[in-house]
């Protein structure tokens, strides 16, 4: 296989190394050191894709993140990954690569008739086109998104594995080109802890392609010297293939590290990529520049490419995009590419300079080898298909707004262009440093800065590389020194490099036609998504005057290279047409993420079973030995229900249920949240949280409250014991344990500080198991001696320290079944051991353990609300029928008082609590059914209120639910409907919420 | 007879279920990236009171043998009892000691406003070592670990901070030792994310 474009003498790719890789079905061979762009040039590849509108082919233009062409789909099956650049991928063996945008292929392509009404497709299309009819959005939907090849997400789980890692830093260097190197290399020789970190395979950024000597060796020497003493301090850390893609608050950045994505999919040991979260103290900024191309007609053709990537392929790659070449520039600089090319042994038809003189050194040094240099003239259009076969050039006015005299065609097959160089603004901007603009150099530059950063070398619009070497290891040092390293001064002596004089360059952002933009062929701004010049001024013919809008209304800048080529041009086109100056359009706002990042690498490891914590009880795996099925509380994993073998969910449940009500059922009760309180301002303080007072509440005492937020409104309930003068224990829902915690500190460090009250969770310490039913005295009397089990001794809402099957033991009798229950905790250590013991001392009264269903269906059945299911924050003490909660003689107010008395609280037909029977027996109402009065009213139906608890109860032989209907409670007796989206209905009789044992004579024995 | 009469009941640490797992290839505690080993201590107290009352030190110091700390992020210990800070009013006992015995000891002689809670069931202590500890530290934490042995204070240091998904409270013991104390419910995750954070070169939690 020949790589006809491959040159012998030239580049850091190894000849000796062959690799073999397929791009769209295709075999291919490159280099070991090559990027998938550079094996593709180096074998005449063209079109590597297909325009986003117009499905123009497409050709790879760039050779980094800028590239807006060679967007490729990598491998398949699972652990294919869509929209990644040739220009990053590097090559290994096997590599599978297809495009993205050619739909069906790039080379035949149904599109193409599109493509052959382009005009038809002006900026602002799909705003106009696919709006209406509404009905059709779905199909329009189908078709852009399928004509837009925005790549396949894969079907199955990934397979790659990805790390997240916390990094802290006194120093990180953004970038390892010539200015991140000298910076990086004075900040570790402070002893400051410094991260240097670059997004290609190797340091060096645009030195690795470079031609250039510093200290009399070449560049590449100049890197490999320098890389190797930063290497040798241990400070230091290096990361390559890494992408700082995003600068966020507080000098907190990460990095994205490609570990093994250059190995080939699938490829052994480790984490794939991992994320970077760095915390540095100091940040220096060297990220570099791009090029701005050239505009001119028919600028997309393949084969026109940027100056300095031409260079880079021939310097670095040894690959030669072309034969015979065209250089369009409008500064010095970018004679380099030529010098590079006939340098290669290739021909150079002509530098075409829009500029009317020139005679810089690298000027003079072009035409002294007999290049034919163009002065006053541009590159009016390319002329080709699928490859560039010509270029038109013609003589412009000084300006260069004008064509001033008779085009003539070169032959060619590669136009380089160059229109100067923009400054890497991006992570700068991240930050929230607005650009400004800069005539002198034509380019952005960082804005002032926000955080503790600065900008050095071309990302700070210093091109000149003796100077960006100056300014990396200025920087370096004093980024050092504010962390608290070094004295500020530079320690190494500056590397001399023989800067050729540059003359002024020329600013021009569009090159003109012999016909006016609207009607010239399209001069494209933006690649990826097929913004042309005349889109631009066509947005502002139509009004458009933000960039913001503008941006948003053609789509410039949208793509994956999120407009690194495209912007700059693109915003001094807006600037022309709007009649104002660059300054005053401004640019877009860069944002987070400057290069596409994986989700894969945001997730890490916190995926699968450690995508969040299961807290699991002391009897968890008693549980689990029991074939229990669980259910998530929170982050706890609680028994849902225990069946016995072969038996359904319904009647393990019904079981459990008839259990709790006929002998005994254990239940686990551990992971309520439980809060001590103590200071001598205890009862003053939860007396303020809940609605009722436990200033009275005697050592030895339980009462159940409720607490609200400011807006009235039930947050949480639970039952508060008294310990001990100035000591209590507060229970609340599992769910809410955290965040009454936080309430309560809140209240007390914010609001009242003068009350002298500590705050402990101890959830974790006690581990509960609730034993309840007509048994439960028989049983706890079989474990516990030391106390007196009596009725009158130890009564309902009562608390007890003693010693349960031999454990220091605190019980309390509080239920919420209706049963008689003893709730006893122990150190959690010793929970499943007490659990144990329980189990085999009820054995003979057939114990049941019963889960968090059974637990719902015997509350339910006594009218017991749950904060979460029968509340949704909506709902006041009174709308739950709970005026007897509420202290209507407290002293102080409590939280939540006020709002109690809003005129909307206080209205008539809020919805109450109240109990609905089916009058079928056996129909089950779904929860949250909606409740209306007649069921064949027309749509839309007048709401009544909402089902919010609904089961069979076994012990009832009925179907019971709990739900809020407006003024339910005067509605007792009245027959509602709950419609289902099948159109039938289940009716049901408003009753009292509580179905069983309404005097609550089961609990007081 | 009563069955409350049986002697010795089953204690079973919070650890007891991942003891002697393992992830990677190792088989031991010799060839493994981290070890971890469970500590069982005395007990766990809570302790709350005001700092800046000379007669709270001095009797803290006289139950215990050693003073509070009083600096952020620092702990104070001798052989059988650790003072671990853990807010301007607030720390975490770690005694030999059972907690019942210590809680009334320290009630003796505290007055004002103070609390004592025993949280002994609430926590567990995982000692962490090994070659790839800093790096396991960095994945499991946003906390500047690092910093501890680039520049040793003589301050013992801790912190409480994230630790994966949930708390902990990390101290520094030697160069390449820490611990971390814990709740119970979140041990068999955190276990499960040690074993999975180290796996390139090998969890291994000790029986």
């Amino acid at each position: 296989m020949k790589q006809k474009n491959r040159l012998v003498v030239f580049g850091r790719t190894d000849p000796n190394q062959p690799i073999n890789f397929t791009f769209n079905g295709k075999p291919y061979q490159g280099l070991l050191g090559d990027t998938l762009a550079s094996a593709l040039l180096a074998n005449g590849v063209n079109v590597v894709g297909r325009s986003f509108k117009y499905a123009r082919p497409r050709g790879i233009v760039g050779h980094g993140p800028e590239e807006p062409n060679g967007i490729i789909q990598l491998g398949s099956g699972s652990a294919t990954v869509p929209n990644l650049k040739v220009t990053q991928v590097e090559l290994y063996e096997g590599l599978d690569a297809k495009s993205v945008n050619g739909w069906p292929s790039v080379n035949i392509d149904v599109m193409g008739l599109v493509g052959a009404f382009g005009r038809l497709m002006p900026p602002g299309f799909y705003y106009k086109t696919f709006m209406y009819p509404k009905k059709l959005w779905m199909t329009y939907e189908h078709f852009i998104r399928k004509a837009a090849g925005l790549g396949k997400t894969p079907t199955e789980a990934d397979p790659d594995t990805y790390e997240k890692l916390n990094q802290h830093c006194d120093v990180l260097v953004v970038g390892a080109g010539p200015a991140g190197l000298t910076a990086a290399l004075e900040a570790g020789l402070t002893g400051a802890r410094v991260i240097i970190a670059d997004e290609q395979s190797e340091f060096g950024g645009s030195l690795l392609a470079s031609t250039q000597p510093i200290d009399d060796q070449s560049s590449t020497d100049w890197i490999a010297q320098t890389v190797s003493a930063i290497t040798a301090m241990p400070n230091v850390q290096r990361l390559s293939r890494s992408t700082v893609f995003g600068y966020y608050d507080h000098n907190f950045l990460t990095i994205l590290e490609k570990r093994t994505d250059h190995l080939g999919i699938n490829s052994p040991q480790g984490a794939r990529q991992r994320l970077h979260r760095v915390r540095a103290k100091q940040v220096v900024l060297a990220t570099g520049a791009f090029e701005r191309p050239l505009v001119f007609a028919h600028n997309d053709i393949p084969g026109v490419m940027q100056a300095s990537s031409v260079s880079t392929y021939v310097n670095r790659y040894g690959v030669a995009p072309g034969e015979k070449l065209v250089l369009a520039t409008t500064n010095d600089n970018a004679y380099q590419t030529a010098i590079d090319w006939y340098n290669s042994g290739r021909v150079v038809v002509a530098v075409v300079d829009t500029r009317q003189a020139t005679n810089g050194p690298l000027v003079s040094h072009v035409k002294d080898l007999g290049i034919e240099v163009l002065q006053g003239y541009g590159v009016i259009q390319a002329m080709g298909s699928k490859r560039v076969r010509g270029a038109l050039v013609a003589p412009l006015n000084e300006n260069g707004t004008k064509v001033t005299g008779p085009v003539e065609q070169l032959k060619c097959d590669l136009i380089a262009t160059s229109g100067g160089w923009s400054a890497a603004v991006h992570l700068s901007s991240h930050t929230g440093a607005k650009p400004i603009w800069d005539d002198a150099i034509v380019s952005f530059r960082p804005g002032i800065s926000k955080q503790q950063e600065r900008s050095v070398g071309a990302c700070n619009g210093t091109f000149d590389l003796a100077q960006g070497l100056l300014e990396g290891a200025l920087a370096g040092s004093e980024a050092a020194q504010l962390a608290g390293f070094g004295d500020g001064q530079v320690k190494r002596g500056m590397p001399i490099v023989n800067t050729l004089e540059e003359q002024a360059q020329q600013a021009l952002f569009l090159i003109p036609h012999t016909l006016p933009s609207s009607r010239a062929p399209s001069q494209f701004v933006d690649l990826q998504l097929d913004v042309s010049a005349a889109g631009i001024e066509l947005a502002v013919t139509e009004g458009f005057e933000s960039v913001e809008h503008v941006k948003r209304y053609t789509a410039l800048g949208f793509g994956t290279d999120q407009g690194k080529l495209g912007n700059i041009n693109g915003m001094a086109i807006l600037a022309n047409a709007l009649g104002q100056s660059i300054a005053e359009t401004g640019t877009t706002i860069f944002r987070p993420s400057y290069t596409p990042t994986t989700f894969g690498a945001i997730a890490g490891r916190d995926i699968g079973e450690l995508f969040d914590p299961e807290r699991y009880t002391a009897m968890h795996r008693w549980h689990e030995q029991q074939g229990a099925v669980f259910e998530d509380v929170g982050q706890w994993k609680r028994p849902w229900f225990f069946p016995n073998q072969q038996e359904t969910m319904h009647q393990a449940v019904n079981r459990e249920c008839m259990a709790v009500r006929n002998s005994i059922g254990i239940l686990d009760a551990s992971t309520l949240g439980k809060i001590d309180i103590q200071g001598p301002d205890a009862a003053e303080f939860i007396t303020r949280m809940y609605t009722n007072s436990y200033l009275t509440l005697a050592p030895g005492k339980c009462r159940y409250g409720v607490m609200l937020k400011e807006d009235g409104m039930i947050f949480d309930d639970g039952v508060c014991a008294c310990i001990s003068d100035n000591h209590y224990l507060m229970f609340t829902t599992t769910g809410g344990a955290a965040g009454v915690l936080a309430w309560l500190e809140l209240w007390q460090q914010t609001e009242w500080p003068e009350l002298q009250v500590y705050f402990t969770s101890v959830t974790d310490h006690w581990a509960t198991a609730t034993i309840t039913g007509p048994n439960a005295r028989n049983v706890m009397a079989k474990v516990c001696d030391d106390i007196d089990l009596s009725a009158d001794k130890f009564g309902f809402m009562d608390w007890r320290d003693g010693t349960v099957a031999g454990l220091a033991a605190r019980v309390f009798r509080i239920s919420f079944t209706g049963e008689l229950t003893y709730e006893i905790n122990v150190a959690a250590n010793y929970g499943r051991y007490l659990w144990e013991r329980l189990m085999a001392a009820g054995a003979e009264f057939d114990i049941t353990p019963y889960g968090t269903e059974a637990m719902h269906v015997l509350r339910a059945e006594k009218g017991f609300i749950i904060v979460g299911q029968d509340t949704d924050g909506s709902m006041t003490p009174t709308d739950m029928n709970m005026d007897w909660v509420i202290g209507k003689k407290k002293t102080f107010s409590f939280v939540g008082k006020r709002s109690l008395e809003r005129s909307d609280c206080l209205r008539d037909n809020r919805k109450r609590l109240v109990g609905l029977k089916t009058l079928v027996p056996t129909a089950v109402i779904p929860e949250g059914a909606q409740i209306v009065n007649d069921p064949h009213q027309p749509l839309p139906m007048a709401m009544q209120g909402h089902v919010t608890s609904s089961y069979f109860s076994a012990n009832l032989d009925h179907s019971i639910a709990l739900a809020v209907v407006k003024g339910g409670l005067n509605r007792m007796g009245e027959i509602v409907y709950c419609p289902a989206a099948d159109g039938s209905s289940i009716a049901a009789e408003i009753v009292n919420s509580v179905f069983y044992d309404p005097k609550g004579e089961r609990q007081h024995v | 007879m009563s069955e409350s009469l049986q002697p010795q009941p089953r204690f079973e640490s919070p650890s007891h279920y991942v003891r002697g797992r393992h992830s990677g290839n190792v088989q031991s505690v010799t060839d493994a990236g981290l070890v971890v080993t469970e500590v069982n201590n005395g007990c766990y107290l809570n302790l709350r009171g005001d700092a800046s009352n000379a007669e709270f030190n001095a009797a803290v110091l006289s139950v215990l043998g050693i003073s509070l700390p009083l600096m952020p992020g620092t702990f104070m210990a001798n052989d059988t009892e650790c003072l671990y800070w853990l807010g301007p009013n607030e720390w975490l006992l770690v005694s030999a000691q059972p907690g019942q015995k210590r809680e009334a000891e320290l009630r003796a002689v505290l007055n004002g406003h103070i609390a004592v809670v025993d949280v002994s069931g609430g926590f567990t202590q995982l000692n962490l070592s090994g070659p790839s500890l800093n790096f396991v530290l960095k994945k499991s934490s946003v906390y500047d670990f690092e910093a501890w042995w680039i520049q040793p204070k003589n301050d013992l240091r801790c912190v409480q901070t994230t630790f994966a998904k949930a708390s902990a409270l990390v101290i520094g013991q030697s160069q390449g030792t820490v611990a971390i104390i814990i709740r119970r419910s979140f041990t068999d995750y955190i276990a499960q994310w040690l074993l999975d954070c180290a796996a390139d070169n090998g969890c291994f939690i000790s029986p």
